[in-house]
């Protein structure tokens, strides 16, 4: 998986608003945009982690693994997971879920993201959550909007 | 500039009059011509925003359009594809003729404002000019940027021209062939996007930030957002004119090289726009240029441009001119052509846009139908000539084209025309226009939103840094072998598993399954050989076995140190076990003993051989030697003519310690006073033997008897034959050592020589007494070193032997003894001699007179001559036997012949008791005071019986009488010990006539002192009765003196 846009397992994205409004005010205005996010506001892995982790251990500690339901499922996790996240108070962050779902069957499983952004405010974190029938990996990429 | 490039420029130029002029033709108003461009060029803020809207919703098409031309390009470097291109002209100028047409009053508005706002351009111009050459790079990739999207827009024109023309003038075939355009496009537009965010992005990283960034200022000083599009032409064209002027020197040599090189085309392409567009700004500042080539490129803009915006006055000529035209267009570039017709196009687009935001194939509306067919008729046949005017031409170029590139055109022919019928049915039902303004403002709207965000990211693009940091890995699931998917599962069933682990905290499993190697290996202290140590393995082995050094003397050494203590611990068993045995059975014991034990003389060699004499060690007192006469019968000739001496230990009764020969007959032996390993014994023909008993057995006379192998030791020295002028010419009689502890007591400090003597046990002088008298006094000295092969100088010396005896001194004792009244029994006898144990200067000799003579060896006189018995006068009685008390009394007896006992003190010449009748007449043979109490002493008489004697229980006669029968005593010798306070031993060495030597323990009663035995005898010795006993002889005697 390279650079922002490109999603593709039940990814969920959510985008801060009212920025280009703002700006529209055509010559007249001051340009409305920050280079670094609010101290408070910057998007904090761990806390991002620890929200992952307990929507996963909520939904996936007994659940087992099979092909109909786990579509749905992804998805929901990523809304799940979007919308804490959204409650979290980044603001002009735009935060993007991604949610995958395999079947452990012993099967070797190797999963990297490339990111194409300003590394100083942009950050992800993710977690991988197994069990038995299933392992799940949630990665949660956050973009900050100048 | 070559000429062929410059008439092509010129030719584009007289392609686009032609199309003004076409177009003048068709409106028959230029005035409205001159406001569509105008309104073109000074577009209303409201505008700009559907512009951006649409081109937004849009782009997919556009895209496509503009990579076909762009894919029609790479296939055709020089020129190609006169049909779409041209086609596509076609319809766009009937587009534009009718919506023109329809919109003719919106414009009108809008001309005044624009018509103000040309003056406030034209200052902004100047402006950029100034700023120019500092910001040249960048904008050359920002106005290539910027056509990028201008073309994409003009083609979206050119789609909805194309439709209102289908449904304006209903040409099929024009219909298929921009089907077929299409079709190319939609293939093509994805590898065109890509191509130009490379552009954008790969090729010039910085520059757009730094341009669009200086952009944006620009518009913010002008304050007129509505500009902003219009700012952006005009950026782009100061821009790119420079640029152009800089590559126009090189195109005439690229062009003539290589005109299909991608790069050089998109320049030139970008040039043309530029040009156009200058020419457009130039003409209305009227600045005018001294470059020949601009002048030239500007008269050819200014044609066609006075041709749309002032007057028809041409007209006439502009009509011979697009045949002109038309005909050079062959030689322009395709390039150009489109470029210049899409730039004029874009012109109208606006326009376009207001009057039919949504002419999408989706929303084809029967309306719009209506609306070509509510055209006047007389324009639309205008039209259709004009159409046919230009099919025509493009067939003509066709031809030529073909001629000039059969190949290639006509292959592309072929795949337009294949794309065509594909295609067709699709395409028909497209037509009509309708105009929507609801959508196209929304259009608009989204439009401007786009281009507000694009300059957004392009400002903040310069300020921030996007980058590819790292690649996260955010799975990484090694693959599980089958043996853990296995576990895995096999767990799931009823069984459940769990590990133990011996060694809890020791993982390790090397730990727990291998053994541990040993290997044995030994190792010596202190390492007397060249191995020392060795291991366990085989090689070592035989190693050690080959390099093993045998010291056989230290073997042989160490064997005999061994069997001797083994033995003697074997012959105590052996005798501990046997006395029960003994008492009851042999009986042998006498009633005087607690046991008894026998030594073995039933050895071979000591058959029939009688016991001459016993003599007990001082010092050893477990040590007899036993002296055997001639065997009775023979026995071996080699020992039938010797006498033997054999050293007992009495713990080992088995066998004696050593076997000693002799030439002549032992009279008399002795051991040395300190240590018993110097046997001396003096002979019936005088001389005095010694052996030394430390010798090796080997340089000695092996006898082999029956199994065993014995040593006869031959004599180490013997004075036998040598010192005859001072050597005993008569029996030896008694033979003593002489202890130096006089001189050792005075001297013991002081002399060092004494104390090495006494180290060596060689502090001591030895007397041999004989029957006429004579006293040698002889001097033992151990030689340093032996000598095997026998010494010339010390005759009588065994060769190897290193004691020999050194004649000291002789004392004449014949003188002393002679007395007047003893003339009558000729010479007198000495008997025995025995020395003062605490004055060895002192002796007395018993005499066969009756008398003991006392003598000192540096002839001083002494107090008591002659110690005498009670009986006065002298008597024929032989003083036998004479014995200091060991326990340090001055006091001494003496048995004599006639079986008396005398207890003589020393300083006293009379006796302090006699006893004449113990014995019963009988000679007293042996008389012996007890090692181990003072008071006791022990006699043996010539009948064969043994007294036994305590002072203190009786002084008149001896405690306990023992009578040896029917074996006859034939000597006797006492042997104890009481210096140990529980192996304190009282034993009497009895040698029968039968040749037996027993020992016998005599009771503990007479073994164990009494307490306060010294004073006790001391007191009866100061008190006792004897002194009147003695007054009383005397007093009965003395009649006879």
């Amino acid at each position: 998986m390279a650079s922002r846009p490109s999603f593709t397992v039940g990814a969920s994205l959510s985008l801060g608003d009212g920025a280009p409004e703002a700006e529209k005010n055509a010559g007249e205005s001051e340009n409305t945009y920050i280079l670094r996010p609010i101290f408070q506001q910057r998007f904090r892995p761990s806390v991002v982690k620890d929200c992952i982790h307990t929507v996963l251990k909520e939904e996936l500690t007994y659940a087992e693994y099979s092909p109909e339901e786990m579509p749905q499922l992804t998805k929901r996790l990523s809304e799940t997971v979007k919308d804490k996240l959204k409650d979290m108070g980044f603001d002009r962050y735009k935060m993007v879920v991604q949610v995958l779902i395999g079947e452990q069957r012993g099967e070797g499983v190797f999963m990297a993201a490339r990111c194409f952004w300003d590394a100083d405010t942009d950050n992800y974190i993710h977690d991988v959550f197994m069990n038995d029938s299933l392992f799940c990996v949630v990665a949660a990429f956050g973009c900050f909007y100048y | 500039m070559e000429p062929g490039k410059r008439r092509t420029k010129d030719d584009t130029w007289k392609a686009e009059d032609l199309r003004k002029h076409l177009w003048a033709v068709q409106s028959g108003s230029p005035k409205e011509d001159k406001k569509h461009r105008e309104k073109k060029l000074h577009k209303d803020p409201e505008m700009d925003f559907l512009e951006y809207k649409e081109h937004k919703y849009r782009d997919p098409d556009r895209d496509a359009r503009h990579r076909e031309r762009a894919g029609e390009r790479d296939l055709y470097p020089s020129k190609e594809n006169p049909y779409g291109e041209r086609d596509r002209e076609k319809h766009r100028e009937k587009r534009k003729d009718t919506k023109d047409r329809e919109k003719e009053k919106l414009k009108e508005k809008h001309r005044e404002q624009d018509a103000e706002k040309s003056h406030s351009r034209g200052k902004d111009r100047e402006k950029e000019k100034d700023r120019r050459p500092r910001k040249e790079e960048m904008r050359q990739t920002a106005a290539y940027h910027n056509i990028l999207i201008r073309e994409a827009r003009d083609r979206q024109l050119l789609d909805r021209a194309d439709k209102k023309i289908r449904s304006g003038s209903k040409v099929r075939i024009e219909e298929k062939e921009r089907r077929e355009e299409d079709s190319e496009r939609v293939d093509e537009d994805r590898e065109r996007r890509y191509r130009e965010r490379k552009l954008q992005y790969g090729d010039n990283k910085d520059n757009p930030l730094k341009f669009w960034l200086y952009k944006e200022e620009d518009e913010r000083r002008h304050r007129k957002p509505r500009e902003v599009d219009r700012e952006k032409k005009h950026q782009e064209k100061s821009s790119t004119r420079e640029k152009r002027e800089k590559h126009l020197k090189e195109k005439g040599n690229l062009l003539t090289d290589k005109e299909g090189e991608e790069r050089h085309r998109e320049k030139r392409y970008r040039d043309l726009d530029d040009e156009r567009h200058r020419s457009h700004t130039e003409r209305k500042e009227r600045v005018s240029k001294d470059e020949h080539k601009k002048r030239e490129s500007k008269h050819s803009r200014e044609d066609s441009s006075s041709v749309r915006t002032v007057t028809q006055r041409q007209g006439g000529e502009e009509s011979v001119e697009i045949g002109k035209e038309a005909n050079d267009l062959q030689n322009a570039g395709p390039d150009e052509i489109s470029a210049n017709f899409e730039d004029d196009f874009e012109d109208y687009e606006d326009d376009f846009e207001v009057c039919d935001g949504d002419d999408d194939e989706s929303n084809y509306d029967p309306d719009s139908q209506e609306k070509s067919e509510e055209l006047p008729l007389a324009q639309k046949r205008e039209i259709q000539e004009i159409q046919k005017a230009i099919n025509a031409e493009n067939e003509r170029i066709g031809e030529l084209s073909s001629k000039r590139f059969p190949k290639q055109s006509r292959v592309e022919c072929e795949k337009q025309f294949q794309a065509d019928a594909n295609n067709s049915p699709s395409r028909t039902p497209v037509c009509g226009i309708f105009v929507d303004f609801a959508t196209a403002s929304h259009r608009q709207k989204s439009r401007s939103q786009a281009l507000k965000q694009k300059t957004r990211s392009t400002k903040l693009l310069r300020l921030i840094d996007l980058d590819f940091s790292f690649t996260f890995s955010l799975l990484d699931l090694p693959p599980v072998n089958e043996y853990d998917m296995y576990i895995r599962n096999f767990g799931k069933k009823n069984t459940k598993q769990a590990y133990v682990q011996y060694n809890d905290d020791n993982v390790e499993r090397d730990v727990q399954t291998e053994d541990i190697e040993t290997r044995e290996v030994w190792t010596q202290h202190p390492g007397e050989s060249a191995l020392v140590s060795g291991g366990s393995r085989d090689r070592d082995i035989s190693d050690a076995a080959a390099v093993l050094k045998i010291d056989t003397p230290r073997l042989s050494s160490f064997l005999r140190a061994a069997c001797q203590v083994v033995a003697v611990l074997l012959e105590e068993d052996r005798l501990a076990a046997k006395p029960s045995w003994q008492l009851t059975v042999e009986d042998n014991s006498l009633h005087v003993s607690d046991s008894s034990c026998q030594l073995n003389t039933d050895l071979s060699f000591l058959q029939n051989r009688k016991v001459l004499c016993l003599h007990a060690s001082q010092v050893q007192r477990q040590t007899v030697v036993s002296v055997h006469d001639l065997p009775g019968k023979t026995f071996s000739p080699s020992l039938d003519s010797r006498f033997l001496l054999c050293v007992w230990d009495i713990w080992q009764p088995s066998g004696p310690q050593k076997v000693l020969i002799c030439e002549s007959k032992v009279t008399c032996c002795c051991f040395s006073p300190f240590k018993a390993f110097l046997l001396f014994s003096g002979t019936v023909h005088g001389s005095v033997v010694v052996w030394d008993l430390r010798e090796d057995s080997r340089i000695h006379h092996y006898v082999r008897l029956k199994d065993c192998l014995w040593t006869f030791r031959t004599p180490t020295f013997s004075t036998d034959g040598i010192l005859t002028s001072v050597n005993h010419r008569s029996s030896l009689q008694a033979i003593e050592p002489v202890a130096t502890s006089v001189y050792k007591k005075q001297s013991f400090v002081l002399s060092p020589f004494a104390t090495q003597e006494e180290m060596s046990g060689l502090s001591f002088h030895i007397a041999s007494l004989d029957e006429s008298g004579i006293l040698n006094m002889w001097v033992v000295v151990e030689l340093p070193k032996a000598d095997i092969a026998g010494s010339m100088s010390d005759l009588g010396l065994l060769p190897g032997g290193r004691i020999k005896l050194v004649h000291s001194s002789v004392i004449q004792l014949g003188n002393s003894l002679h007395w007047k009244d003893s003339e009558f029994w000729g010479p007198t006898q000495t008997l025995s001699v025995k020395f003062l144990p605490s004055d060895s200067n002192h002796f007395i000799v018993g005499t066969d007179l009756g008398l003991i003579s006392h003598g000192t060896r540096q002839d001083l006189r002494v107090s008591p001559k002659l110690f005498k018995p009670q009986q006065p006068g002298i008597r024929p009685v032989k003083v036998n036997v004479i014995d200091f008390s060991p326990f340090g009394e001055s006091i001494f007896l003496a048995g004599c012949s006639d079986g008396s006992i005398r207890l003589h003190q020393l300083t006293s010449e009379w006796p302090l008791a006699q006893w004449d009748s113990s014995t019963e007449g009988s000679a007293i043979t042996s008389l012996q005071w007890s090692p181990t109490r003072p008071a006791v002493f022990l006699a043996r008489d010539a009948a064969s019986r043994v007294y036994v004697w305590d002072l203190l229980e009786s002084d008149l006669g001896p405690v306990a009488t023992q009578l040896i029968s029917p074996d006859r005593l034939v000597a006797m010798t006492v042997m104890g010990e009481s210096d140990k306070a529980g192996g304190s031993f009282l034993a009497l060495a009895l040698a029968r006539a039968s040749g037996t030597v027993d020992i016998q323990y005599l009771k503990r009663q007479w073994t164990i002192p009494k307490a306060d035995e010294h004073s006790q005898l001391h007191l009866l010795l100061q008190e006792g009765p004897w002194n009147m006993e003695h007054c009383s002889r005397s007093t009965r005697v003395s009649p006879y003196t």
